[in-house]
């Protein structure tokens, strides 16, 4: 290859200077003219009819422009279920559900008119387990499920609430386990936790009373989903509807769900053409938004006594909450991948998405991998160990590498697994005694890894445009969301590569649908592929202009020319070089312009099948990554202290190698917190117990351990340079390597999230009465909770 | 519950404040300032509603998450937390007054080549919390300086990026003083 100029260097963050002198503007900063402000009266109740609103008291207080409820806003949303009203409709489904919004002069006048708005219910049964909901009998928490409209995606389950069912089928895994010489069978928890973005959420909406045009501020990470979502729900041709981008203070999926927005906008239609306003406080946002999936997961394999996977099932129940949101393809990304990274010939996956009376659940970061990673990789770990084997050695004899055949029918090519595997279990001294090797009395030390596949969204289109003007001045039009992750410099590294000019002539205009070209979306660890290619394709094409009429000027042919530094000379004549502001100045004049398009989709992507889960080409490319955790324990308390971790993670080709590295600490932060402390509690009316950062324990400076990040490049034959995606993998096996390093200190295994002191504890507790029983081949069935 | 159902601070509230402002001077970003305002307000809201400056930023409105930091008499404050009315005579400095002329101040430029800053929401109350903290310490261990910005959330970065600016910037002020000595 080429000597890369800017690709593979750790360039500063180009949205560094804005965001450190305080100028950035972000979506909760917010002004604009004239504008009102609103605020929301949420449901009390978990599932209930509402029998009478009553909201003459709110309209009549002074300042206050407009009240709304369902009746005024007849409209219903959902990216593949359209089961989502943007205010209650005579029905309430979880506590901290919209049932009415005000616009007025301030923010106290619409609270005080919120708490004039009076509202009756009448209480349903209402469920809180995924489990519970979908029990035979139980009563059905969208009694309409039937009649929403939905994509073709949608596979209805067999038992009530289910709005999705997944399934994979290859070999026969009933046979597999006859086969085998040993099976096990166990059952893994994962609550729900919150995305907890330090900026709220928040929106400003406006319709043009002359020409119905409906414009949204937000910071939302997928402006053309949630554009085409607004005009399906409100039935207007796409044109009428524009989002425009602030920055965005963090999301991890959340913000590219539509919550405030639907209420921005049903006020919106009520004040005349003002602007309104909606932001979400703290708490707010916590409940009345989306959160991560919480997750029980069965899972049961069958070995043979030399190692091999034989067979393995995996059943998931995730709780959607009360709305489907991003719920299907969570559920079908999510348990698609779910038996592990390893050749297996008899799988089964059933994954059900359940309503339930709880907060809705949504994307997160790693879209369902993180839930059954924790079960997985400590159910490798569990085996490994009643066979006898070293859980290294059990997973290399088993882990995908280039060429396998997975077992969802894709022959896999550029797998750089079994390297993170070696590199980070080298790291952590995997086999070695660790480093203190005489702890304290009542402190137990442990390692433990876990590894991981993460698919991307596939097939999805990016496309862009790169401009460059007669000062050769270039700037990116793409429809990437920064999101903290970076994106805006990566996406300039590769034009500044491609028309190799100095990266500060390179800009990246922002986000308005009205102007910006096409982009899926800025998730699924998708940008840097789709994006960069599509980037990459544009600045060629501009390239190809500016060199065209510079071969004219300088009257040689193309291959004769060599640009650097932003500027176009012949090779080996002395002539001197032309700036690119020179070449359109001299052939277009000084208002001159040159433009390049480009778009890219992996056109060989097929979504998986929806009666067995295959698919020849199920993502554009696989993130490989494993985690190593060394862990102290102290058994007093239960208290997991972390003494270092290690992330080795397959990145393709790192574009820039320090925002690489910045992707995966964060990760790996986010990944400590779900793993030892971070847990949405909600009680038995659905009401959440802790929605603030008091309650709700974030990590902190203090609480992380030495973090060794290891970068492996195992190059994609269709990334840009190579690169394959980063930005979710980082969280997804922190926490089953943090559990097998606990179990590994403690002796005793805990099936369920978190890994808080008093869950540790009585683990231990329990351990000392109940020994384990003894290590054998036998068949065995621990945690008998059977499947159904 | 609290989280939702909330219930409305000012009930019946008119929708008109003018009776209760109070008149406060005040130095922002060393510039003295005569301000009417609502009392009760609190200085965060002074500063990003009716002073339109938005640098510093609201994560949660409680104290909880050390993004609204401000220095008040040079010393870190949650903004969220402080009474307008308690505001008469204060020396206040934000993230906006934190650029020494046209330069980047040593914490914001440490900050920003070292990757310190990613959806950079948490950044300008890093930032003031950094600058009191240096201001006292010249030279802290990495201890310190995780204890120091303990009360500062960050959901993006995992720390660590942080910690390397903040040391970045404590050697890049030490080496400022010992050329100004020189000099
Ligand atoms: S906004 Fe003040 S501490 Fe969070
Ligand atoms: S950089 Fe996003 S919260 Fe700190």
């Amino acid at each position: 290859m080429e000597k890369l100029s800017f690709v593979g260097k750790s360039i500063t963050r180009v949205d560094a200077e804005e965001k450190v002198t305080g100028s950035a503007i972000y979506g909760y900063d917010l002004v604009l003219p004239d504008m009102l402000y609103g605020k929301v009266l949420f449901s009390t109740r978990p599932h209930a009819i509402i029998k009478r609103i009553d909201t003459e008291k709110a309209r009549r207080l002074p300042g206050v422009h407009a009240v709304v409820t369902g009746k005024d806003a007849p409209w219903t949303h959902g990216e593949t279920i359209k089961d989502m009203p943007f205010l209650a409709q005579g029905k309430v489904r979880f506590v901290g559900e919209p049932v009415a919004a005000v616009a007025a002069v301030d923010e106290d006048t619409a609270q005080a008119a919120v708490a004039l708005i009076e509202v009756e219910y009448e209480d349903c049964p209402a469920y809180f387990s995924p489990e519970e909901a979908c029990n035979p009998g139980a009563v059905l928490i969208h009694e309409d499920y039937d009649s929403y409209r939905k994509s073709d995606i949608i596979v209805p389950g067999p038992l009530p609430n289910i709005l999705e069912h997944f399934k994979l089928r290859t070999g026969n895994v009933e046979a597999g386990f006859r086969e085998s010489d040993l099976v096990l069978e166990q059952r893994y928890v994962v609550p729900a936790i919150g995305h907890a973005a330090l900026e709220p959420h928040s929106a400003h909406a406006q319709v043009d009373p002359e020409s119905g045009k409906v414009t949204v501020w937000v910071a939302n990470d997928a402006p053309f989903r949630v554009l085409h979502e607004t005009a399906e729900a409100l039935g207007l041709p796409k044109e009428k509807i524009r989002f425009i981008n602030p920055y965005q203070g963090g999301g991890f999926g959340s913000k590219g769900a539509m919550k405030v927005e639907t209420i921005a906008i049903a006020l919106a239609y009520q004040t005349n053409g003002r602007p309104v306003r909606v932001k979400f406080n703290r708490a707010e946002t916590f409940v009345s938004t989306i959160t991560r999936h919480e997750a029980i997961v069965y899972i049961k394999s069958g070995v043979k006594r030399d190692g091999t996977l034989v067979a393995r099932q995996v059943r998931i129940y995730w709780g959607a909450g009360a709305y489907a949101e991003k719920s299907p393809t969570v559920c079908i990304k999510g348990s698609h991948p779910s038996p592990g990274p390893y050749r297996i010939p008899h799988v089964q996956v059933d994954g059900y998405a359940v309503y339930t009376n709880k907060p809705l659940a949504g994307a997160f970061r790693g879209y369902g991998v993180p839930q059954t990673a924790w079960a997985c990789e400590q159910h490798m770990d569990e085996l490994a160990q009643r066979l006898g084997m070293d859980a290294l050695d059990f997973r290399l004899k088993n882990v995908f590498v280039d060429g396998d055949l997975s077992y969802w029918g894709e022959r896999l090519q550029s797998v750089g697994l079994k390297e993170t595997l070696l590199k980070a279990t080298e790291a952590i001294g995997w086999g070695k005694k660790t480093g203190q090797s005489n702890p304290p009395k009542g402190i137990r030390i442990g390692k433990g890894f876990a590894c991981i596949a993460k698919p991307t969204r596939t097939p999805t289109t990016s496309t862009a445009a790169v401009k460059i003007d007669s000062r050769g001045d270039v700037m990116i039009l793409a429809g990437t969301v920064e999101i903290g992750q970076g994106c805006t410099t990566i996406l300039s590294q590769i034009a500044a590569e491609e028309l190799q000019v100095p990266i500060d002539k390179v800009r990246m205009h922002s986000l308005d649908t009205d102007l910006i070209p096409f982009d899926a979306s800025t998730t699924s660890s998708r940008s840097t592929y789709h994006m960069g290619n599509a980037v990459k394709r544009a600045a060629v094409k501009a390239r190809d202009q500016i060199t065209e009429m510079a071969a004219s000027l300088f009257d040689t042919s193309k291959e004769n020319l060599e640009l650097s530094n932003g500027k176009v000379r012949v090779k080996d004549r002395r002539e001197p070089a032309l700036s690119f502001g020179e070449v359109i100045c001299q052939k277009l004049g000084s208002d001159g312009v040159v433009a390049g398009d480009g778009a890219y989709t992996f056109e060989m992507g097929k979504d998986v099948d929806p009666q067995t889960g295959h698919s020849e080409h199920a993502s554009a490319f696989y993130m490989y990554a494993t985690q190593a955790a060394e862990v102290a324990v102290d058994e007093e308390t239960g208290r997991v202290r972390l003494i270092r971790m290690v992330a080795a993670h397959d990145v393709g080709k790192a574009i820039n190698p320090l925002n690489c590295v910045a992707q995966i600490e964060g990760g790996l932060a986010m990944g400590i917190g779900a793993a030892l402390h971070e847990e949405l509690v909600i009680d038995d009316h659905g009401r959440v117990k802790n929605p603030s950062f008091l309650d709700y324990h974030l990590v902190t400076s203090l609480d992380l351990p030495k973090m060794e990040t290891i970068i492996v490049e195992c190059p994609d034959p269709n990334g840009p340079y190579g690169a394959k995606g980063l930005g979710e993998p980082g969280l997804a096996p922190t926490p089953a390597a943090i559990g097998n390093a606990v179990a590994n200190a403690l002796g005793t295994r805990i099936y369920e999230l978190p890994l808080s002191p008093e869950r540790v504890y009585w683990a231990i507790q329990t351990s000392k009465k109940n020994p384990s029983p003894s290590v054998s081949a036998e068949p065995v069935v621990s945690n008998p909770t059977s499947f159904r | 519950m609290q989280c939702v159902a909330v219930p409305a601070i000012f009930p019946g509230w008119p929708g008109e404040r003018g009776d209760i402002n109070k008149k406060i001077r005040i130095t922002l970003n060393g510039q003295e300032r005569i301000l009417e305002v609502v009392p009760y307000r609190l200085l965060l809201d002074l500063l990003r509603d009716e002073m339109g400056m938005t640098g510093t930023k609201e994560g949660c409105g409680t104290g909880d998450c050390g993004a609204c930091t401000v220095l008040l008499h040079g010393k870190p404050v949650n903004s969220c937390l402080v009474f307008s009315g308690e505001l008469d005579g204060a020396d206040i400095v934000t993230i906006e007054g934190l650029k020494i002329g046209p330069e980047l101040h040593p914490v914001q430029d440490a900050f920003r080549q070292d990757g310190g800053a990613q959806c950079g929401y948490c950044t300008p109350g890093m930032l003031m919390m950094t600058t009191a903290l240096l201001r006292e310490n010249e030279q802290p261990t990495e201890e310190e300086i995780r204890f120091a910005l303990s009360g500062n959330l960050c959901r993006c970065t995992g720390y660590a990026k942080i910690i390397q600016a903040v040391q970045r910037a404590a050697e890049m002020m030490r080496e400022k003083k010992i050329t100004e000595a020189k000099g």
